[in-house]
């Protein structure tokens, strides 16, 4: 039962999220958009560009979706509902994806076209830049919780949620999570308007499908991260676990689209510029606060 | 269960050396650079096999960025990076053979003769692993650990003091 409920709360939540990113661009709600994009994608023909990497080529796609599934693998839904309890888990999250990164790299340079390729070294850049806020606000959560388990490190905010005790952590990992789903302001890899598509922009059919799948299940999984690590997870009043991590986690993904809408597409070299020079310092000063924090 | 681990050891072990081979079958960097990411990849999948899970995690982790920041540095840097001119960018063919072959025999033989002590059977469960390697990293071993952690530290200030443009501002 519990396992059927966690499904429902990740396919509703997916369907949300389809939902959600279409509003984001086109400030319309078309409730029957998911369904009429993937039934399209489905259908579509699939076309090979000349010259292609194939091992990369069909390994991209699954690699991509793969990781963002085995990020959710450590994730929990509710009180003790982990679909797959590691003692490692906070540091398997980042492990997981780590390989949305190689298989955007694959992804970039299977097509053998200019596009995809720019696309592709542009994400591998901006993602080895936002990797180290990444892994280091996570291990400021993991000094509180004392543990890399991830129930530990959600019942450690039972008095006071994380994005509270170490605010700077939250906004990095926020902003770092934002650049990893490459939303916008953080879109350039992709770039509709300069590079048509980038790393995707040779994709078509049930390869594409994947792809735009796979980003879905990437901002649930961040969102679902974010919520654990940052929001107190599964804890509220009356409601629950399931409808509170169901609501947090669409309550992020929804900010996470809202947020990038106002801000215009940020240079590429000011993007890394920003990580490396303030947002990689700011996380070791993350780390010192609550190291002291834990002292006192 | 030990035989099925013994299995999976062999099947991974294979499959890692498959890999490395691989490695230098290619004139391309991103092929050979994402052959080296599967064959560390699976090394990190036989430390799962071994229950040493922060060290199989940390493997997996660690090589996916390390190996694509390997690619990116190549691709910038290597005069052939896509392997389609025809450049052969190997040298020193014969001596390297024969290096690695001594090598190779020493390692084999070290492995054959040394002595491993008793095989442990049951190890300790992750969480406690976890612990012990944190107290081992916080007590014993700590001034290497800060030692490494300084340098890296200082590498990545330097690196990003000389991507800053002074050059640029000429008086």
């Amino acid at each position: 039962m519990i396992w059927i409920i966690t499904i429902i709360v990740f396919l509703s939540s997916l369907y949300g999220i389809a939902v959600l990113e279409r509003w984001s661009i086109y400030r319309e709600w078309d409730f029957g958009y998911p369904i009429k994009v993937f039934s399209g994608i489905f259908v579509q023909e699939d076309i090979k560009p000349r010259k292609h990497d194939p091992t990369f080529f069909e390994t991209a796609p699954i690699l991509f979706i793969a990781a963002a599934f085995l990020a959710i693998g450590v994730l929990p839904f509710a009180a003790g509902v982990v679909p797959a309890g590691i003692a490692t888990g906070a540091l398997f999250v980042n492990a997981a994806l780590a390989y949305i990164m190689v298989a955007l790299l694959m992804a970039g340079w299977a097509p053998n076209g200019v596009y995809a390729m720019v696309g592709g070294w542009r994400f591998l850049g901006q993602l080895i830049a936002y990797s180290m806020p990444i892994v280091m606000t996570i291990t400021a959560t993991v000094m509180r919780a004392e543990s890399m388990d991830m129930l530990k490190i959600v019942v450690s905010q039972a008095g006071l949620w994380n994005i509270i005790y170490q605010p700077v952590g939250f906004v990095l990992f926020y902003l770092a999570a934002m650049a990893l789903a490459f939303l916008p302001p953080f879109d350039l890899p992709q770039a509709g308007s300069e590079l048509a598509g980038g790393v995707f922009a040779e994709y078509t059919g049930k390869r594409l499908l994947l792809f735009r799948l796979g980003r879905l299940v990437l901002i649930f999984s961040l969102s679902l991260a974010i919520t654990n690590f940052y929001l107190g997870g599964w804890q509220g009043p009356l409601l629950p676990g399931f409808v509170w991590t169901f609501i947090k986690t669409m309550l992020v993904a929804a900010s996470l689209f809202w947020a990038g809408s106002f801000t215009p597409r940020i240079r590429h070299d000011h993007t890394l510029e920003w990580s490396w020079k303030y947002a990689t310092p700011a996380a070791l000063l993350n780390i010192l606060w609550v190291g002291i924090l834990l002292l006192l | 269960m030990v035989t099925t681990k013994i299995i999976f050891l062999t099947v991974f072990g294979l499959a890692a050396i498959w890999f490395g081979w691989r490695v230098f079958r290619t004139s391309s960097m991103v092929r050979s650079a994402l052959s080296l990411l599967t064959c560390l990849t699976i090394l990190g999948l036989i430390f799962f096999v071994m229950q040493a899970e922060f060290l199989a995690v940390l493997q997996v982790m660690m090589m996916a960025t390390e190996m694509s920041i390997m690619a990116i540095f190549m691709m910038m840097f290597m005069m052939d990076p896509g392997g389609m001119s025809g450049m052969d960018m190997t040298h020193q063919k014969n001596l390297s053979i024969t290096l690695g072959t001594i090598a190779g025999i020493l390692v084999i033989f070290a492995i054959g003769f040394a002595d491993w002590g008793e095989i442990v059977v049951a190890v300790s469960d992750a969480e406690q692993q976890n612990r012990d390697l944190g107290m081992e990293v916080m007590k014993r071993s700590m001034m290497i650990f800060e030692t490494a952690g300084t340098s890296i530290l200082v590498a990545m200030i330097v690196a990003a003091a000389t991507a800053l443009p002074f050059k640029n501002k000429k008086k």
